[in-house]
């Protein structure tokens, strides 16, 4: 019957070289020899590859068909052969679908011009970021949230209670330092995780959960494709970009998506360098929410600092430009079970990632504090902090920064609820902290993904690179008598 | 709402679930080596991994952007009085690969015997989706057409004749909307039908 898959056949000379091909392939494969035969004479590099192996000499007698099949056609043969399946498709669709037009959706197609258009989808993306990302996580999660498990139940009830329990029954102080008082595993470490970081991360990935679920991402790309393309990426990489604001390790993973190994570099490297994991993120806008003019520095010099390095890379890696080309799934409700298993999954896994590694590092500033180890690295670090007008206290976020990023914003946190910082010092230590080093883990997957050399090369930029940024902005704000 | 949230937290909290340690995005493994197997192949975000997670009562994360699995999850699945092993593969548009992702699924469907394919497409965009479908089947697979998102389809007044389909194709075509979970009884059916005998 016509459109049966079984009577399918592309046109005779294609068929012919079909057969050639069939009776040539003589091991076995686990796919049909039919198939293998059409990615030879569409010249499939991998498979190319496999057959000359299992072939042997025939390989010479395959190429041979090749040619002469491509000589036989003006076009190239994957051109053609994606054009006939292509007929066919269109063949059955036309037998089975009836479309009637009355049924589409008037409202979702209106939104989803509204989010693509640049003069509308930018108030939209600021709203979206306004909302989503700075009432939301921001203000209520970072704020409110924080304030009550931090400020209330760890600074008023918990901590006081740990302290005065090690004190009371402990008799030595390193043990009573091991578990309360300033470095405790209970007193800091498990207090960063529960208090500060969890509840922050958790409001992200819950209103990350919606905004994906909603179709909205594949908008974006297409709305910042061409702003994207001037910094050598498409705009397909606004999903792991976008990834790296709740987590840069899984961002960094989800940049396999990109097409070319030139997008990937140049998409890994800025999301080690500029952007914000959601707890970095959460942190600082609660740190800068008291302050403006300090948040929109911040925004303005992330930016600037997105731009530039993405444009200088772009520059430094050679390669083409790759044709944007993305599905766009239509817009939808999200599904609450879905936002919300999605959450939990996500916050599980980041808590079971983060729990045991901030528990040790209480331990290993303990270590550190005990051995003097701890302050002869923070006297190291302290001098560059100098020159950025920091307070010495700050090179415990830094040197924890490296450690977890999060973990260095949960210390800023910490020191700016001391008073100890300045508006100016605030968001010095936020813009190096947020450009600084990945944390462990992104490194990690840097490594996986993109190599040894890559990985290391790239932390080489990087690590000076923040602090001359910190230094360069503490001077320019000092020049201009901004934020006293 | 109440039942939304109670299924998301026994979803989340499922013993069958493993946490990928580098990355939030979770992803299944179980070993199958020794089940028949179905493997979920088709564009990205057509809802596979919405079916892997019907099918074996296990939770992998589902969005709605394509790309969402770069790993290929593992997990069983009983299906009439056969235990499977499912697998769900990153996205995929042809059998020539272009990114890393999509040569990951086209060496497992090299790599793998796998006793059925369920090729899940959009529904609404049949037409674009068919060639591989075609492509499929030419690679000798035991494919099963999985129409899905069926609802958005006839939102958009497309009405698709299934039962011609199958008959114009040859192969076994089951239409579903997975989420809601509508069509998922029949889909079974179809495995138990058409799937090759266990060896």
């Amino acid at each position: 019957m016509e459109g049966q898959l079984l009577n399918f056949r592309y046109n005779d000379k294609l068929e012919q070289a079909i057969r050639k091909m069939e009776d040539l392939l003589k091991s076995a494969y686990n796919i049909s020899k039919r198939e293998i035969a059409l990615l030879l004479l569409q010249e499939d590099e991998e498979i190319l590859d496999r057959v000359g192996r299992q072939e042997g000499e025939r390989l010479e007698k395959i190429y041979q068909v090749i040619q002469e099949t491509k000589q036989s056609f003006e076009q190239p043969l994957n051109y053609i052969i994606a054009m006939e399946r292509q007929e066919w498709a269109n063949r059955v669709t036309d037998k089975v679908v009836v479309q009637n037009t009355a049924g589409s959706s008037r409202f979702g197609e209106i939104l989803n011009k509204l989010t693509i258009q640049p003069l509308t989808g930018i108030p939209i993306l600021l709203l979206v970021l306004y909302f989503g990302l700075y009432k939301f996580v921001g203000v209520l999660g970072a704020g409110e949230v924080v304030d009550f498990l931090e400020g209330e139940l760890f600074e008023g009830y918990i901590n006081p209670w740990v302290n005065n329990l090690v004190t009371a029954y402990i008799p030595w102080k390193p043990i009573q330092e091991l578990i309360g008082l300033d470095y405790g595993i209970i007193t800091m470490g498990l207090r960063y995780a529960v208090a500060i970081i969890l509840p922050i991360v958790g409001f992200f990935f819950l209103i990350f959960s919606v905004i994906e679920d909603s179709g909205y991402l594949p908008r974006l790309a297409l709305l910042i494709d061409r702003l994207f393309k001037k910094i050598g990426l498409s705009g397909r990489a606004v999903i792991p970009m976008t990834l790296g604001f709740g987590c840069g390790t899984m961002a960094t993973m989800v940049s396999r998506t990109l097409e070319t190994k030139r997008e990937r570099i140049i998409a890994t490297f800025l999301l080690a360098l500029t952007i914000p994991c959601s707890a970095q993120l959460g942190v600082i806008m609660s740190l800068l929410s008291g302050y403006p003019a300090a948040m929109l520095i911040w925004i303005i010099l992330m930016l600037l600092v997105f731009l530039l390095i993405g444009y200088l890379t772009a520059k430094v890696v050679p390669g083409d430009q790759t044709n944007f080309y993305m599905e766009v799934p239509p817009l939808r409700i999200p599904k609450l079970s879905n936002v919300l298993a999605k959450t939990f999954s996500r916050m599980q896994w980041y808590f079971v990632e983060i729990l045991p590694l901030f528990l040790l590092g209480s331990v290993i500033i303990w270590v550190g504090n005990m051995t003097g180890l701890f302050q002869k690295l923070l006297l190291l670090v302290q001098p560059i902090l100098v020159w950025m007008d920091l307070p010495p206290e700050t090179a415990e976020s830094f040197v924890f920064g490296f450690f977890r990023r999060d973990y260095g914003a949960a210390g800023l946190y910490d020191l700016q609820s001391a008073g100890l910082l300045s508006p100016r010092q605030l968001v010095v230590a936020a813009a190096t902290l947020t450009l600084f080093v990945p944390c462990v883990a992104q490194f990690t997957m840097m490594i996986k993904e993109r190599g040894w050399k890559m990985a290391l090369g790239m932390v080489a930029i990087i690590f000076p690179f923040a602090f001359i940024v910190g230094i360069l902005l503490n001077a320019l704000l000092n020049m201009l008598g901004v934020l006293a | 709402m109440k039942n939304a949230i109670i299924s998301a937290f026994s979803k989340s909290f499922s013993k069958n679930r493993k946490t990928n340690a580098a990355g939030c995005h979770t992803q299944a493994q179980q070993s199958v080596d020794h089940l028949p197997k179905i493997m979920l192949i088709g564009t990205p975000n057509v809802g596979k991994s919405v079916i892997f997670n019907k099918l074996t009562g296990m939770y992998v994360t589902v969005s709605n952007y394509p790309g969402t699995t770069v790993e290929v999850s593992k997990g069983k699945g009983r299906i009439g009085n056969t235990i499977y092993g499912i697998i769900d593969t990153p996205g995929m548009y042809s059998m020539m690969p272009i990114t890393d992702e999509e040569r990951v699924t086209r060496n497992l469907i090299l790599e793998e015997k796998p006793d059925v394919v369920l090729h899940v497409i959009d529904a609404k965009n049949l037409c674009r989706m068919l060639p591989m479908t075609l492509q499929l089947y030419e690679a000798g697979l035991p494919v099963i057409l999985v129409l899905n998102v069926m609802d958005e389809a006839k939102r958009l007044g497309m009405k698709i004749d299934t039962d011609e389909l199958e008959r114009m194709l040859g192969i076994p075509v089951v239409a579903t909307v997975a989420a809601l979970n509508k069509g998922m009884d029949k889909l079974r059916e179809r495995i138990i039908k058409h799937g090759r005998p266990a060896a």
